[in-house]
């Protein structure tokens, strides 16, 4: 892959540059002169990167200030706003129909990160660390939803979970009548529902992330593993989870994090309900900014599931560096 | 080796996996040739549906606003990182020891975050409704991956390549266009891809930002669908036209959508 080659590049020899004597540095002539002209790159380097910058800044990081600034106020979008301090922030955790998004979240987080990694880790336990013919076919399927439009995923399963789907009419050609429902509309149901459409979309995803690192774990780790008399269970542990440590703190958090702001699936197939058994934070957060003005609420969901994703990137990245 | 046995659960492994995977795709495709309102699979094969769609859908408006928008963030998107990726990874930027994490914090940044202030305010300069204020967002977004991939690309050439066009005297912009760009043509071809991916396949963005004439092919589905519950086999027609363009691409360069999705999920 292009991004992996090792700091043979620009960044090297700056930071050997920076590394050196400073007194040596300025002993010499010649060195005072390409100090000077590493200054004059480094100027031009800021022309370069301004459009950029400046773009990202005035499109990211201004509103997400603002983000943090509107939480603090009641605004209906219209009038004048009253500041209310912290009041927003409570009522999303006091509130018992915000605060249920919270719950929610909690479990698509098992079928979105837990169910896919799970089955993404097994399957690669699986398969063989050899190469397969055939394996790049195997692999364009299993990434197809990846590339798929949201929307078009969710009609894919709001089909399948009608009243008249093909998941019902399966049910009753095997004569299991009593248990075809209107998934999508069932208070029970609709959130696994809703939660499966994830799995599917991402289990392919973390399996080729999961094998394509499978297959950098040394041979002999998994022959020592065997000469101390390790079945294929206790290698799976002992071998195969260690060795993808890097790989599942990054489904982990891509996954969670994707629970956590689901939006576009949820919107489509349930509009968060029915009631609210399948609103989420963002869901709830589109309809307090746009649906029925309380923008301030709005703001303090951003915030919330802004700092959410942060936390739950971190923890994730310092527990696989510490094991 | 691999014994014949271990060999035949391998694949039969594999293949399962990959028809949970195809089966619903499956479905909808042979849905959306169905002369059935139901959607159910006949030979019968009906492509009729697809025009119908098209038309009942106004596909043709909608279509038209999703080429525009991801044209031209594809295009700046491409042409900002380039020049920020040259900038971080050959030239050096000033206060980069600083400017660089804040770049970095920005591939963290969920649109949730910022939706509602960007709305109100794009709304008070008349960009709501607006192509160009949706432009601007996705392509001000995609900057930190932008700046971030690019530097990778320009990091792994060869420090020689331009030492010895500087000793022969040649700028910055020189340097960038006759040496550096040529060479990282392979990374510039996934970014445009990945790029073209996520602004086409974007609803949440459109859904608020853009309404009627306007409206996105990814909204305009949405729409669509909403209006014609009973007639699955038309949805599912005009569901794999707004899917058609990301997938064909897909078909052609798959390896390249494959390994740039993993890199960039890794950010290593």
């Amino acid at each position: 892959m292009t991004v992996t080659v090792p700091n043979t590049g620009a960044a090297s020899s700056a930071e050997a540059e920076e590394a050196g004597p400073p007194a040596k540095r300025l002993a010499s002539p010649g060195g005072r002169r390409r100090r000077g002209a590493r200054r004059r790159a480094r100027r031009a380097g800021l022309l370069f990167a301004a459009p950029g910058l400046v773009l990202y800044a005035l499109v990211v990081l201004w509103p997400m200030l603002q983000s943090i600034q509107y939480s603090f106020y009641k605004w209906d979008g219209v009038s004048a706003s009253v500041w209310v301090g912290f009041k927003n922030y409570v009522t999303f955790f006091a509130d018992p129909v915000l605060r249920s998004t919270l719950g929610n979240v909690l479990v698509l987080i098992v079928f979105f990160a837990l169910l896919p990694i799970a089955l993404g880790l097994i399957s690669s336990a699986l398969i063989t660390r050899s190469k397969h013919p055939g394996m790049a076919v195997y692999r364009w399927i299993y990434f197809l939803p990846q590339v798929m439009t949201s929307v078009v995923v969710a009609l894919l399963f709001k089909r399948l979970y009608a009243p008249e789907g093909a998941i019902n009419e399966a049910l009753r050609a095997v004569g299991l009548d009593a248990f075809a429902k209107n998934w999508l509309g069932d208070f029970t149901w609709a959130l696994p529902a809703v939660g499966l459409i994830g799995t599917w979309g991402t289990f392919g995803f973390c399996m080729v992330l999961f094998i394509s690192g499978a297959s950098s774990i040394s041979t002999d780790l998994y022959e020592a593993a065997r000469m101390d008399g390790a079945g294929p269970i206790r290698e799976f542990f002992s071998v195969t989870i260690p060795g993808l440590r890097g790989q599942i703190a990054v489904a982990l958090t891509l996954t969670i994090t994707g629970a956590l702001r689901a939006f576009d699936l949820i919107w489509i197939t349930t509009r968060g309900g029915p009631g609210t058994s399948t609103q989420t934070p963002a869901v709830a957060l589109y309809k307090a900014a746009f649906v029925n003005p309380n923008v301030g609420q709005a703001a303090a969901i951003g915030v919330i599931m802004a700092a959410f994703c942060l936390i739950i990137a971190l923890v994730i990245t310092r527990v696989a560096e510490k094991e | 080796m691999l014994s014949q046995t271990e060999k035949i659960w391998n694949y039969l492994i594999l293949t399962v996996l990959a028809l949970i995977v195809l089966w619903p795709v499956g479905t909808f495709v042979a849905a959306s040739l169905s002369p059935d309102r139901a959607g159910r699979p006949s030979t019968d094969l009906q492509w009729a549906n697809f025009v119908t769609a098209w038309t009942e859908a106004g596909f043709t408006k909608s279509m038209t606003v999703s080429l525009i928008i991801t044209a031209s963030v594809v295009v700046l998107s491409v042409l900002l990182a380039i020049m920020g990726g040259y900038a971080f990874g050959v030239l050096g930027v000033l206060g980069e020891k600083v400017l660089f994490p804040v770049v970095l914090l920005g591939m963290m940044v969920s649109l949730e975050a910022i939706i509602v202030p960007l709305y109100y305010q794009f709304r008070s300069f008349g960009l709501t409704d607006n192509l160009l204020g949706v432009i601007l967002i996705h392509t001000g977004m995609g900057v930190p991956f932008g700046i971030f991939w690019m530097r990778a690309a320009f990091r792994a050439l060869p420090r020689a390549v331009f030492e010895s066009a500087e000793m022969d005297g040649a700028g910055p912009l020189r340097l960038l266009r006759s040496i550096a760009v040529p060479n990282i043509m392979p990374a510039v071809y996934t970014l445009i891809l990945l790029n073209f991916m996520w602004t086409w396949n974007d609803y949440f963005l459109s859904l608020v930002f853009l309404h009627g004439d306007n409206q996105t092919a990814t909204v305009a589905l949405g729409v669509f669908q909403g209006k014609y519950v009973t007639q699955i086999n038309l949805m599912a027609a005009g569901g794999l036209i707004v899917a058609a363009p990301v997938l064909i691409l897909y078909v052609i360069f798959q390896r390249k959508f494959i390994s740039g999705m993993l890199a960039g999920a890794i950010k290593e």
